[in-house]
């Protein structure tokens, strides 16, 4: 009986531990957004999405009123970035999100009318 | 997520970077801050006096630090059975079990240091002796005789021969003192990464004897816990029996015992082998714990507990199994041809060489987590040419050739050429790196064309 029990436990968690690393292993092929897919998601998200050509205008007006932030990983940064931006490295997964959301705003400052710009 | 903390002008610019850089905007580039990655100690000099004392302090603090990675794991089931078991027979006071426990620590730490200093005096590649497949075939041969007789099948005890030549009175201490000794060999690996370091210290000091104070004291250090360990069980077993769940586990610390011997031979097996040797060892313990063994007790949660050994033991077979299936692509390398050399210059493109041995650790690490990182593979393929160069069996005069050309010390050692065939000493690495890590020092490589 308690032989059964636990037969039927070891099954389950070994189930669960393939089906698990299935799906973290899963090769991930990120399809390519359409410019449409980045307008939807920025209205979503409650930002603007701004093109490089507008980006270089106003960065070249003013660049000191631009904070610009680098999210990719700090070796890409290292290797090349817009000049006077800040790396943050961000992943696109909620538990990067929850875990740096206070580091980012001790990253961003206190100025919540500044204009930010990610990349 | 800036918009939820309430930032009000947030933009994003998906085109990013590539797009930036190729319209001539103005960009930066941070040369990597390698700093912390060149780690080479300077060698320092001679000590005398109060320095000397500081120095071997700090050494001692280091090895009780060291007990807090995996290489102690199996010293503690045997030396709780062994002092569990045997020294409490003699039924006599704390005195005496401090006596025991410290000719214990005295033992492990004179095999101990006699082995780091061998290694350390015969220098060059042989500094990884303590990863030499001998050594780790000796300690997992070590481990599985005790796990053996935690499993019940023979009676840990003192061969008789040993006995009589020590006089009667002391043959308890003479017996805890060889426990000792012979474990040392178990706890070798543990100052295995202390060897390199100290390596050039002891060295440039050329004294064997201040070689073996700083490893005695780094032992001792790493002792210390045990020893506590040792009293701390000899009085356990003073309490009254409680039953068939103590033999469970006992069977249970076998196990990991027998685990541990697996993951020490684990480097020296080819290919895959190490690995699904780990999962048939889970596998089995898992069966044995949760469903073979018939040990009863006398309390309820232990059937319960009997079952999360045995359910934990199939995961975890599982997971090994599993993972690597489902392992993507690994790093393509090729092998060292001078051809492809010429080729990597003519194409301007930077080589990594990556020297390695099938039985070193940090070379299986960086093979394993490393070279199979999707980012890490992604560089390579498109930016790098791949040299590997295997020194597991000497001999090869092309490879000697290049251990002198390159002046390669132990392995792992990985040589960064730059796009010009140069090498970047700042950027060689001897030890395992994590990929993020690692992609900095591609970075790195990379830089000098950007700069020009």
């Amino acid at each position: 009986m308690q032989n059964n029990k636990t037969t039927f436990a070891a099954i389950i968690a070994v189930l669960l531990t393939i089906g698990s690393l299935w799906l973290t292993n899963q090769a991930v092929t990120p399809k390519q957004a359409t410019w449409d897919d980045v307008l939807v998601e920025g209205k979503n998200g409650g930002y603007q999405i701004i093109t490089t050509d507008e980006l270089a205008k106003r960065y070249q007006q003013d660049a000191g009123s631009l904070l610009l932030v680098d999210t990719r990983q700090e070796w890409e940064y290292r290797t090349g970035h817009l000049k006077g931006a800040g790396n943050f490295s961000m992943e696109p997964t909620a538990w990067a999100r929850w875990r740096k959301a206070a580091a980012l705003e001790n990253f961003l400052g206190p100025d919540k009318d500044r204009a930010l710009v990610f990349y | 997520m800036a918009v939820k903390l309430g930032y009000k002008n947030v933009y994003r610019d998906p085109y990013g970077y590539p797009e930036w850089q190729a319209r001539g905007l103005p960009v930066a580039s941070a040369p990597a801050g390698l700093a912390q990655a060149s780690e080479e100690a300077k060698a320092p000099g001679p000590l005398y006096g109060w320095a000397m004392i500081w120095t071997l302090l700090g050494i001692f603090a280091g090895g009780m630090a060291l007990n807090l990675t995996p290489c102690v794991y199996p010293l503690i089931p045997i030396t709780v059975s062994y002092f569990g078991g045997q020294v409490s027979k003699g039924g006599e006071g704390r005195g005496r079990l401090v006596v025991h426990g410290l000719c214990y620590m005295l033992g492990l730490a004179l095999t101990n240091s006699a082995l780091g200093v061998a290694a350390s005096l015969t220098g060059g590649l042989m500094g990884a002796m303590l990863q030499n497949p001998i050594v780790l075939v000796v300690v997992a041969a070590v481990l599985v005789l005790f796990a053996t007789s935690l499993f019940g099948l023979w009676d840990m005890r003192l061969p008789s021969g040993l006995t009589q030549a020590a006089a009667k009175s002391y043959t308890g201490y003479f017996g805890s003192l060889f426990m000792g000794l012979t474990l040392g060999v178990v706890a070798a690996p543990c100052i295995g990464p202390f060897v390199l370091g100290l390596l050039t210290w002891v060295a440039s000091m050329g004294s064997p004897w201040l070689g073996f104070i700083i490893f005695f004291t780094l032992s001792l250090g790493l002792g210390l816990p045990l020893f506590f360990l040792a009293i701390f069980s000899g009085q356990l077993e003073k309490l009254p029996r409680s039953g068939g769940w103590m033999i469970w586990v006992r069977k249970l610390m076998g196990w990991v015992l027998v685990g541990m011997a697996a993951h020490f031979i684990r480097p020296i097996l080819p290919g895959h082998g190490g690995t699904i040797l780990l999962a048939v060892v889970a596998l089995a313990a898992g069966v044995h714990l949760g469903w073979i063994d018939k040990s009863q007790a006398n309390f309820r949660v232990f059937p319960l507990l009997k079952g999360i050994a045995g359910v934990a033991g199939l995961v975890l077979a599982t997971f090994l199994v599993a993972s690597w299936a489902m392992r993507g692509e690994g790093v393509a390398w090729q092998p060292y041809d001078e051809k492809i050399l010429q080729e990597a210059k003519t194409l301007e493109k930077p080589v990594i060489i990556d020297f390695y041995a099938t039985w070193c650790t940090p070379c299986r690490e960086l093979e394993e987590v490393t070279f199979h990182n999707a980012a890490v593979v992604k560089e390579a393929g498109s930016d790098f040419v791949m040299v590997k160069v295997d020194v597991t069996k000497g001999g090869n005069p092309l490879y000697e050739r290049l251990l002198q050309q390159y002046g390669v010390k132990g392995v792992p050692t990985i040589v960064f050429l730059d796009a010009s065939g140069k090498e970047r000493p700042d950027l060689r690495l001897v030890d395992y790196l994590p990929p993020d890590k690692f992609l900095q020092h591609m970075a790195g490589i990379k830089d000098v064309p950007i700069k020009n």
